[in-house]
């Protein structure tokens, strides 16, 4: 095996780049390419060298690659070019060559760190600014509840994929405001006169890895526990007992021939479980000839949860992201023996809980039964769930 | 530039450095001579004070032998190392009070 791939610390920890490198070297392992989060190592005799980073930023909106001519200074004084990565330049001496430090006024080497200091800051403004733009456009749009309500459904039905997708942006911004404070504090060393320390002693190597490995495994990890789910989910025509805590056309007195598709989607039931609850979704349409061929179809999500602590925020997330009414405020309350409570809107939808489960409803049918049109009666609906939920 | 404020060291030594045009390298070995194995510039410094002092018009580019530029001292420059030699002429003046207390 001559070559190695391996975590580097971040752009950011300069003295910790140039000791990790020199170890390294020590180690038998010397530096080749440096990419984003890993370099390369080529096998050689372990030695001593030094190795010591500049920062070129170069002109706006151009590649940080070093002049040639600044190269060939460095290289005259018995650094060699080792690799780059973006603005980070890293050069490497054999110990004892007797090329000179870099910098023997440290307030010389604070001036390279200028201009990605300030670029850090900026990020940092943005970024904030940008949520807080975002926030703003979905308070003014009213939809900031359904977003969460949205979410929060999400969360129950997938919760690791969902920790992980958060953990993206939070990471990220924790990088960031690391960063930042990290070079602002070089920066303020420099400028005071205090040299760069070229061997940290308690140097941050294991952040990065750590960070990359926990990443790593919990990304597996998440797509792992998806994958069961999916594996684990089933699909499948509507049974002519339901075999969980939904109901059925039949229990509220319709009855008739069962639809497979409703404008292209298939009927039927779905049920997934997560770790923290297990999840139906159904939908059925029956057709009833007696009554001019009319169609009745109703959609269910039900929820039973392992905590039922959560049904109280779980019942408020459903009524926020109701389909036809606006929002949570469309809905009234309902009392219905045997459900510990239940509202519904004056269109066609519900929720209902009691325990660990709750239940979002959508009824609808088409055509007319006596020529006249039936209003929207929630409370057969509540009395059929109360019976089966019953035990 | 009669409000010259003073000069960072490593300035004052690549100007006299250059009043002979030369390249970085021996730029930072004539300092060395200059200033009797005092000063060791580092290839850092030495560029970035070049470049700076390129920028300013204190120095110019006069030629290129492969991947090395050789810089002169300009018209600006001369006239700014001698501003701070004076400078630095009347500090030791104004201090010379101190060889008599020795």
């Amino acid at each position: 095996m001559n070559r190695l791939y391996w975590f580097h610390p971040g752009e950011y920890e300069l003295g910790e780049n140039e000791k990790f490198y020199s170890d390294m070297e020590a180690k038998g392992w010397r530096l080749v390419k440096r990419g984003t989060y890993l370099s390369r190592f080529q096998r050689v005799e372990p030695s001593r060298a030094r190795y010591r980073v500049e920062i070129y930023t170069g002109p706006f909106l151009e590649q940080p690659t070093m002049p040639e001519e600044q190269v060939a200074v460095f290289e005259d004084c018995g650094w060699e070019y080792a690799a780059d990565h973006g603005w980070l330049h890293i050069f490497r001496a054999p110990e004892g060559s007797g090329a000179p430090e870099f910098y023997a006024d440290p307030a010389q080497q604070a001036e390279t760190l200028k201009k990605v200091r300030r670029g850090m800051w900026g990020s940092v403004v943005l970024t904030f600014l940008l949520i807080g733009a975002i926030a703003a456009f979905f308070t003014w749009q009213g939809t900031i509840g359904k977003s969460w309500a949205q979410l929060f459904k999400r969360f129950l039905q997938f919760p690791l994929t969902m920790i992980f997708y958060a953990l993206w942006p939070i990471c990220g911004i924790y990088q960031m405001l690391w960063d930042t404070w990290k070079i602002s504090r070089t920066y303020r060393r420099l400028r005071k006169g205090i040299p760069l320390d070229h061997e940290p002693r308690k140097h941050r190597l294991l952040r990065n890895p750590i960070l990359g490995q926990t990443f790593a495994i919990l990304s597996l990890v998440c797509l792992l526990v998806t994958g069961i789910q999916v594996l684990v989910s089933r699909s499948g025509d509507m049974p002519p007992q339901p075999d969980g805590p939904y109901i059925m056309l039949s229990d509220i007195g319709y009855e008739g021939e069962q639809v497979k598709k409703l404008y292209g989607s298939d009927t039927g039931v779905t049920h997934s479980r997560s770790l923290l609850a297990d999840y139906w979704e159904t939908l059925e349409v029956v057709n009833i000839p007696a009554q001019n061929d009319r169609q009745v179809w109703m959609r269910q999500y039900v929820y039973r949860l392992r905590f039922p602590g959560m049904a109280d925020r779980l019942a408020w997330a459903l009524m926020e992201d109701s389909v036809f009414a606006r929002d949570r405020e469309s809905f009234y309350a309902l009392d219905v023996p045997g459900l510990d409570a239940a509202w519904a809107t004056k269109g066609l939808e519900l929720v209902a809980m009691k325990g660990n489960l709750a239940v979002y409803v959508e009824f609808l049918s088409s055509g007319t039964a006596n020529g006249a049109e039936r209003e929207f009666d929630p409370l057969p609906i509540c009395e059929a769930l109360a019976d089966r939920w019953r035990n | 530039m009669p409000d010259q404020g003073p000069m960072t060291e490593a300035m004052y030594y690549i100007l006299l450095a250059l009043l002979k045009p030369g390249h970085g390298y021996g730029m930072m070995q004539r300092i060395k001579e200059l200033s009797g194995g005092r000063l060791e510039m580092g290839p850092g410094t030495l560029y970035g004070v070049l470049s700076r002092m390129n920028r300013e018009g204190l120095i110019t580019l006069t030629g290129e032998e492969g991947r090395r530029k050789n810089y002169a001292i300009t018209g600006a420059g001369r006239t700014a190392l001698l501003t701070e030699y004076n400078r630095l002429k009347r500090l030791v003046a104004d201090g010379e009070m101190l060889e008599v207390e020795r």
